[in-house]
């Protein structure tokens, strides 16, 4: 059985940037790109703060004709797997199309498809709906474009698990791939929850941010004075294959994936339970399945739920399985830089830890300024990046109702 | 056939589906000249609906109809 699944491309369309280069430069610099919603009167809304995406139309080759049927969450997925797929060096034309899996997940599916055509159902009636927000809304709609873009045909699957669904993706990626059932998958995930009836949805949820006056200090997890996360739009698709293919065709892996670990909570419709045992059992799993001991693991990417519960049994978590080395392996949550990008934020979160590995270099927990007493003893990596070199890291991804999901990576 | 109709038709189309005017070929069906599937000719039927102030159903215009096989169903349907 193949153990050692390589990403050999990735693609990430975020607020802090399309394109790795960009996206790096202002990961690197700990620059926020969390700002007041303005593509609309969010005003009214409790919270009216996220990571928005501002340029997706320059780096689109999608079709005007196209873009009329599918949602942005869709659109989104079809930019980040092209950017994947030239930084693999892949072109699908000359391979197997059976061969081919897709392995995608969000959370939402796509709101703002949904949510115009069902104004227009009740203003203008049932003539008034598209005749595509059947395909254009649901949460695998993107894993349908993007085999209709390429004539993808193989293995495939769309996870739906809040939060955590790209981590879950991925994870299901792997064992797929190790059965040798395609030769290839595109993974990762998407999410676009800025549209006004998805927002309205984060609010009611009662776990964002509503510091609206400093957009930028807002997302701060683990910090006394937190008040929920803040949600971002955009995706992260990786290309995944076995060290062996990767190797044959020439193509360094930029790092290995090379555990997968999910428990259930079973406790709560909403929140984590606080003492964060389900959590570490996924950690330990992850650890266990790579062949990883505790102390050998170089950085941890934070989920950072920014909830009193998710904050204190993330950490409560390390401190279980890390022990005294807790105190010491520096931790991370970069996304309070863009926002948690929900059901895309495990993929996001994965890439940016394969770009620290590559640079050598941790990015920063912005906002984190005075520790919850309950959420102290982390070495976590404040305000600014800091060099370290990274073997071995982790990737937290949590979702409501107590889901929890971790992947153990390697650098390539 | 009505040659205003048959204008006011491609119009509706190339507005619709977001396409150049050159690419709605002559004499081919819509199927052949843009790749038209059946979800878009629902949308194509609706749009011609509004724009001809009559009703027209998927069964009188098909992806297989080129746009001059369309304006004449229009025109015996206003007759």
């Amino acid at each position: 059985m193949i153990k050692k699944i390589a990403i050999t491309g990735f693609g990430i369309v975020a607020p802090s940037g399309i394109d790795k280069k960009a996206f790096w430069a202002n990961i690197k610099a700990g620059r926020s790109a969390i700002k007041k919603i303005e593509r609309y009167d969010s005003s009214l809304y409790p919270s009216h703060i996220g990571g928005q995406i501002h340029d997706l139309d320059v780096y689109s080759h999608v079709s005007s004709r196209l873009l009329q049927k599918i949602d942005p969450f869709s659109h989104m997925a079809l930019i980040a797997s092209e950017i994947a797929l030239k930084d693999a060096g892949i072109d699908v034309s000359k391979e197997n199309l059976n061969n081919i899996g897709i392995f995608m997940g969000n959370a939402l599916g796509g709101w703002l498809y949904g949510e115009t055509e069902l104004r227009d159902l009740y203003i203008e009636g049932r003539e008034g709906v598209s005749p595509y927000m059947a395909s254009a809304w649901f949460p695998a709609a993107p894993q349908g474009q993007v085999s209709i873009c390429y004539g993808i045909k193989g293995y495939s699957k769309t996870i739906v698990s809040d939060r955590a669904s790209s981590l879950m993706a991925i994870g299901h990626a792997i064992k797929i791939l190790a059965k040798e059932k395609v030769e290839f998958i595109l993974a990762g995930g998407m999410e676009a929850p800025l549209s006004p009836y998805g927002l309205l949805c984060c609010n009611t949820n009662g776990q964002i941010s509503k510091n609206n006056e400093h957009p930028e200090e807002a997302y701060r997890p683990f910090d006394k004075h937190r008040d929920g996360f803040v949600v971002g739009e955009g995706a992260g698709i990786m290309i995944l294959e076995s060290e062996e293919r990767a190797k044959k065709r020439g193509k360094k892996a930029f790092a290995y994936i090379t555990g997968y670990g999910t428990t259930c909570d079973g406790v709560d419709r909403i929140k984590s339970d606080p003492n964060g045992k389900q959590l570490a059992r996924a950690i330990r799993m992850a650890l266990d399945d790579a062949g990883y001991s505790p102390k050998t693991i170089d950085y941890i990417s934070l989920d950072g739920a920014a909830t009193l519960e998710g904050d204190i049994s993330e950490v409560a978590a390390i401190k279980e399985v890390f022990g005294k080395y807790a105190k010491d392996v520096p931790v991370s949550a970069p996304k309070t830089m863009f926002g948690n990008l929900l059901g895309a934020s495990g993929a996001v979160d994965v890439l940016v830890t394969v770009l620290a590995m590559e640079h050598s270099l941790i990015p920063p927990i912005l906002n984190l300024k005075d520790i919850d007493p309950k959420c102290a003893g982390l070495n976590y990596c404040r305000d600014r990046a800091k060099e370290h070199n990274i073997r071995r890291a982790i990737v937290i991804s949590r979702g409501r109702a107590g889901i929890n999901a971790v992947l153990a990576l390697e650098k390539g | 056939m009505n040659m205003d109709t048959k204008t006011k038709v491609k119009d509706v189309i190339v507005k619709l589906l977001k396409v150049k005017p050159e690419e709605v070929r002559e004499g081919l069906s819509l199927e052949q000249s843009l790749g038209v599937d059946s979800t878009e000719m629902v949308e194509v039927c609706i749009a011609l609906q509004k724009e001809f102030g009559i009703s027209i159903y998927e069964k009188e215009v098909a992806k297989q109809h080129s746009v001059e096989q369309i304006a004449k169903v229009i025109d015996s349907k206003k007759k």
